[in-house]
């Protein structure tokens, strides 16, 4: 820890170093401040000065750069308008930008601004900052050019029932899409610039009233601790302030999807969005959390509900199938019923290694070419899967290298993984897989029992921003209960309100 | 965390694995002879015999295809006691023995005459032995040539053991249960006892069509055909007994014979002290459905039914009450359990006379009752070829 803050310092300084503005103030020069401009942007080909006049007599400098700015509005919105104004009578430089503020179209909201460094932040933002002669203050115009993709659906979650729409990478419009959902003043959305080189911005959002004000004044806080030269995507942040960065849990979920977000928002929780990152964070979250969907509440809660305990069945076993595989057959062969422990032994007749070492090297193989098919671009992904399951699958049982029986285990809970909707969740199932399958290997089934208690330990440890991680099955919330097991119906779960409520209580104390 | 907390969870974390029960010995499962059936005999130098049937679980795997390979080995050998036989054994195999499988235990027939008691440690006394395999008796023959004869039906011959008396085609008595009738005052063991035949095409096969009966630990005979059949039903075991009888004379078109099968059988023993001494009431109430009719007779009509309930209940209570008294008069053995009924009703008596019980028996007076209900007549006219006009 120490030393991660001492090399961070280290970075700053250097940064430091290299940034050439002081913060001084601007000159009443046009010259000399275009001077010192040209001076921070050395080597920026993209940097566009710009003289003119105002009422054909006043001259004056726009800064911008060129990549960043509307071409459109700036020419049609601003160049020409200034230009065009006529000369009426000849004002002091004060006065002069007093009635522009006044005189300019309505989609441009000129802010004034002092000191040389923040014109430089401006320009790097994207605005067009105005030099004007004789004045010491110059003025910035946001006519940011909206570099953004197309509101696409999210394709990590995907939904039957619910809306097709996903954040993007802009932080303005995934704000507008919450604000869409919830039209009420009481959503309350909170600026935080992170990252000493990026200046990213970062929203804090949640409705007041229903969210816990100590739960924002702690994110606000955590946030305001971070000291770091980048913060490009919510990932970035995310470790940094979760209560647990070392448990393989998440304890913040992450989520592409508004409504989700806009639901958590409701039931009281609050949410990061960062630019860049199309994934919102939101926080706290339970263990449960990471097992249900939005799509959940769309359908009829009887499927729904099934599709919850399928979930749960099936994060068990992509826990430990593998294990109970291993611990029985090579320590309990007297569990299995008599015909299958015969086909059980045929199958291995010819495998040259023990069954632990079995599968740890294809849960391993079964992880790689898991990892090899997301990273490749998708005509390759085909090739993978091909490979996948024809040579590693087919070849190696009839190679007599691995036994037939492991493979559907293998697989079985390969896509058993898969049913966890929470990517996180799955990571650090995935990653506890091994442990459990070294604890069967050693120990039977007295050590798959002894891992599975280490685990439930460990989650009855963690807490969510004061909220207890197995909340509401530990400490018991009878009402929470509704829904997390299965979907009650609508009707059934309008305490939910109430539960939130006693949530919050819970942390308060 | 801190070392202390650390410390703290490992100490909870140990203090429950305590709770938890395991199994240390890790063993492949292709490093494993399965044991699927064992036979004990007695030797004629008086030694003890076993032999054990092994699964070969590539011979099941591959008999499909290649046809050739064996799908079970046996193997024998003769010792002082069982373990001593046991880890001959071992020596011949290149697998661990493994009896978690193990389905059927066969008791030869010199063996069970000779007494019983010696093997009984040795079987029960390893945790891998499992009180719910079948126990039966060699009928005629060794245990050995049990175990040895293959069975065409099932790859394994201990499974096809297994699934007769798992299906209840024939009696099916589990170690508990046989211990439990070795070792109490108020009732004797029985096994099904199996002997070696030909199928119509000449091969080898074994047939489940006796009962041997124990006094305490010593085989002392078999019941068979209708004695069988009766303590069958009398333990409610009646998937695949039906009961015919002569009901009418027979003529020239009909042989006048009626069969049944059992729906269900409830049974009943009462006891009671009589002049000081113990006395039983049998009491059996079955239903019954039609399954052959062999007469004129139309069953639809009441009174024919109620003819043929009265003619089975003397049939079935003649039956019933053969066989109680083969048991005390032939066997002077308690197979019914009627002594622990005895113990329940009046247990100040049985104090007194449970050590004397395989005396007292022959001699206790035995009520058999027996209701018989004919529920379904099969068809709901009379029968099909009866002349109508």
């Amino acid at each position: 820890m120490k030393r991660r803050k001492h090399l961070s310092q280290r970075l700053t300084q250097k940064l430091e170093g290299i940034d050439p503005i002081s913060d001084t103030p601007l000159s009443d020069s046009l010259d000399r401040n275009e001077e010192a401009i040209r001076q921070a942007f050395v080597n920026c080909t993209d940097l566009i000065t710009r003289k003119f006049y105002i009422y054909r007599s006043v001259p004056c400098l726009a800064v911008y750069l060129d990549v960043l700015v509307d071409h459109a509005l700036w020419d049609d919105g601003l160049l020409t308008p200034l230009m065009s104004f006529e000369d009426n009578e000849t004002d002091s430089s004060e006065q002069l930008i007093e009635r522009l503020k006044g005189h300019l179209p309505s989609v441009v909201i000129p802010e004034t601004t002092r000191s040389l460094k923040d014109a430089v932040q401006r320009i790097v933002k994207g605005e067009v900052v105005l030099f004007i002669d004789t004045s010491i203050e110059a003025l910035s115009f946001k006519i940011k050019d909206n570099l953004q993709r197309q509101l696409d659906e999210p394709s990590t979650e995907a939904v039957i029932r619910g809306p097709r729409i996903g954040f993007i990478e802009k932080l303005s419009v995934n704000m507008a899409l919450i604000r869409h959902n919830i039209r009420s003043p009481k959503l309350k959305m909170e600026n935080v610039v992170l990252g000493s080189t990026t200046q990213t911005e970062t929203a804090i959002v949640y409705i007041e009233g229903l969210a816990s004000q100590n739960v924002v004044d702690e994110v606000k806080q955590r946030l305001a601790k971070i000291d770091m030269d980048s913060v490009l995507g919510s990932g970035y942040i995310e470790e940094l302030i979760s209560d647990h960065p070392k448990s393989p849990f998440p304890v913040i979920q992450s989520t592409q999807r508004p409504d989700a977000v806009s639901a958590s928002l409701i039931e009281g929780k609050v949410a990061v969005l960062v630019n860049g990152s199309p994934l919102a964070l939101v926080l706290p979250v339970t263990f449960w959390f990471a097992f249900q969907t939005v799509e959940d509440y769309y359908i009829n809660f009887l499927f729904g509900s099934m599709l919850r305990m399928l979930r749960y069945f099936f994060a068990f076993l992509a826990l430990s199938l593998p294990s109970l595989f291993v611990a029985i057959t090579t320590y309990h062969s007297e569990m299995i019923p008599t015909s299958l422990t015969i086909s059980l032994a045929a199958a291995r007749e010819v495998v040259p290694f023990p069954a632990l070492l079995e599968s740890i090297i294809m849960e391993i193989t079964f992880e790689a070419l898991r990892e090899a098919g997301v990273r490749l671009p998708r005509p390759v992904g085909q090739t993978i899967s091909i490979v996948g399951a024809l040579v590693i699958g087919q070849a190696a049982v009839q190679a007599g290298i691995i036994s037939a029986p492991l493979i559907i285990v293998v697989s079985l809970t390969g896509i058993a993984s898969f049913l966890i909707p929470n990517p996180n969740m799955s990571q650090a199932i995935s990653i506890l897989r091994f442990p459990l399958l070294l604890c069967a290997g050693t120990f039977g089934l007295y050590g798959v029992s002894a891992g599975l208690m280490a685990i439930l330990i460990h989650l009855s440890n963690l807490k969510s921003y004061g909220l207890p991680y197995l909340t509401p099955v530990s400490p018991l919330k009878l009402t929470g209960l509704l829904d997390v097991f299965f979907r009650a119906p609508w009707n059934a779960m309008y305490k939910r309100q109430q539960r939130v409520k006693d949530e919050m209580e819970l942390e308060n104390k | 965390m801190n070392l202390r907390r650390i410390g703290l969870a490992c100490t909870t974390l140990a203090l429950y694995l305590g709770l938890l029960t395991g199994c240390w010995d890790r063993n492949e499962m292709d490093e494993l002879a399965f044991v699927m059936a064992s036979g004990l005999d007695l030797a004629d130098d008086g030694e003890l015999e076993t032999s054990l049937q092994i699964a070969l679980p590539t011979g099941i795997q591959a008999s499909d295809q290649s046809g050739g390979k064996k799908a079970f080995m046996a193997v024998s050998e003769k010792g002082k006691d069982g373990m001593d036989t046991l880890s001959k054994e071992q020596q011949q195999l290149s697998r661990n023995i493994n009896l978690g499988h193990r389905r059927v235990i066969v008791i030869g027939e010199a063996l069970g005459r000779n007494g019983i008691n010696q093997v009984m440690d040795t079987l029960l006394r390893s945790p891998e032995s499992r009180y719910n395999s079948y126990i039966a008796t060699a009928y005629g023959t060794t245990a050995k040539e049990v175990i040895k004869t293959p069975y065409l039906l099932e790859k394994i011959p201990a499974v096809g053991l297994n699934n007769i008396m798992e299906g209840n085609f024939s009696i099916s008595v589990k170690t508990d249960e046989f211990l439990d009738g070795l070792a109490t005052y108020g009732k004797n063991p029985v096994t099904p006892g199996i002997r070696i035949t030909k199928d119509a095409l000449g091969n080898p096969t074994f047939v489940l069509d006796k009962i041997a009966v124990y006094r305490q630990n010593k085989l002392v005979g078999f019941l068979s055909d209708e004695q069988q059949k009766a303590f069958m039903l009398y333990r409610g075991n009646t998937q695949v007994i039906t009961w015919s009888l002569q009901l009418v004379p027979p003529k020239e078109e009909y042989k006048g014979t009626v069969n049944i099968h059992f729906l269900k059988v409830r049974t009943s023993v009462l006891t009671r002290m009589a002049e000081g001494k113990p006395a039983v009431d049998l009491r059996i109430k079955t239903t019954c459905r039609i399954s052959a009719n062999d007469t004129e007779l139309d069953f639809s009509r009441p009174e024919t039914l109620a003819l043929l309930e009265q003619k089975y209940e003397d049939e079935l209570r003649k039956a019933v009450a053969g066989v109680v008294s083969v048991s005390q008069q032939e066997f002077k053995s308690d197979i019914f359990g009627f002594g622990r009924k005895v113990h329940i009703d009046h247990p100040y008596v049985w104090k007194e006379i449970k050590e004397d019980w395989n005396e007292i028996y022959p001699s206790v007076p035995v009520d058999v009752k027996i209701e018989v209900k004919i529920e379904r007549i099969g068809r709901t006219q009379a029968p099909g070829q009866l002349m109508k006009y």
